[in-house]
């Protein structure tokens, strides 16, 4: 039951730079037991600039309640308008926190973007998303937890 | 125009169907459709344990604020008890031995350091922040 993620990376910013390659494979926190939960993949259509929780940690939108401070990993694409159409230069900043405080930003997810990154899954650490502006935007999303 | 690109291949068989996805991006200037980030930082450090790290630093980057920049950060470390906690400011979350992460940075205030923190020894970490440029300060 592995679940695996291959970054690649190429850059002609700076003469004789070879790139980046890296695999990983998703284990479970400081043992090489694979990662055993996920939320599948999703997606969530946005339509206004109102900050929206993709992702909380403590309630039934995973099912079970995520246990805390291990190895879970989050991996959100910005797909543009969800038809087709990628504004490269419009963008959903993300964030953690909790939608109804002040998020702590985590950066701008332009249009085609793509992040993975490991989360604690803590209660009130959830991911938050807010659209640019009120045009439709689609996020996908899938998240690998311990519990 | 200067090109950096970033896959991913991401499959898992968790799901009574496999999963597999696959995405790539050129990472471009803020708010534009044609021009590239063109800057770029690399490195690869023994991180000890003991004290919380700014391996990127917000305050003393000269980044400009909310632009597009791109960080990478792997845990180079073999021993898998190993770990970093990385932070922006606020938790986000632990990369073990093995593991890397791939994220945009707003980088919006000077609180928003990449902040690590080594647990179980002295962990091996690898970063590289794709940008837009930054102010030198003067020495």
């Amino acid at each position: 039951m592995a679940t695996t993620a291959t970054i690649s990376i190429s850059s002609d910013i700076a003469p004789g730079f070879g790139g980046i390659s890296n695999t990983m494979t998703l284990t479970q926190a400081g043992t090489e037991n694979d990662i055993e939960e996920t939320t599948g993949f999703s997606r969530r259509r946005f339509a206004a600039t109102t900050a929206k929780d993709l992702i909380i940690m403590a309630d039934a939108s995973l099912i079970q309640e995520t246990d805390d401070n291990t190895a879970h990993k989050v991996y959100i694409r910005n797909v543009g308008d969800g038809k087709g159409t990628i504004d490269k230069s419009t963008y959903v900043a993300i964030g953690i926190g909790d939608v109804s405080g002040t998020p702590q930003p985590i950066g701008r997810l332009y249009g085609g973007d793509w992040m993975l990154f490991p989360v604690s899954g803590v209660d009130g650490e959830d991911i938050v998303a807010t659209p640019e502006n009120d045009n439709p935007v689609v996020l996908e999303y899938v998240m690998f937890y311990e519990i | 125009m200067a090109t950096t690109t970033a896959t991913i291949s991401l499959s898992s068989d968790l799901l009574s169907d496999s999963m597999s996805v696959s995405a790539d991006t050129t990472c471009m200037k803020a708010g534009t459709t044609a021009d590239g980030l063109d800057m770029m930082d690399y490195g690869y450090i023994d991180v000890a344990t003991g004290d919380e790290y700014d391996i990127l630093d917000a305050n003393n980057s000269g980044l400009n604020t909310n632009k597009a920049n791109k960080v990478y950060l792997a845990n180079h470390s073999t021993d898998e008890t190993f770990y970093i906690t990385v932070a922006i400011d606020g938790a986000i979350g632990r990369l073990y031995a093995g593991d890397w992460m791939f994220i945009p940075w707003g980088c919006v205030d000077q609180h928003d350091d990449i902040e690590i923190q080594a647990y179980g020894g002295t962990n091996t970490v690898c970063y590289a922040l794709f940008h837009e440029g930054r102010t030198l300060t003067a020495s």
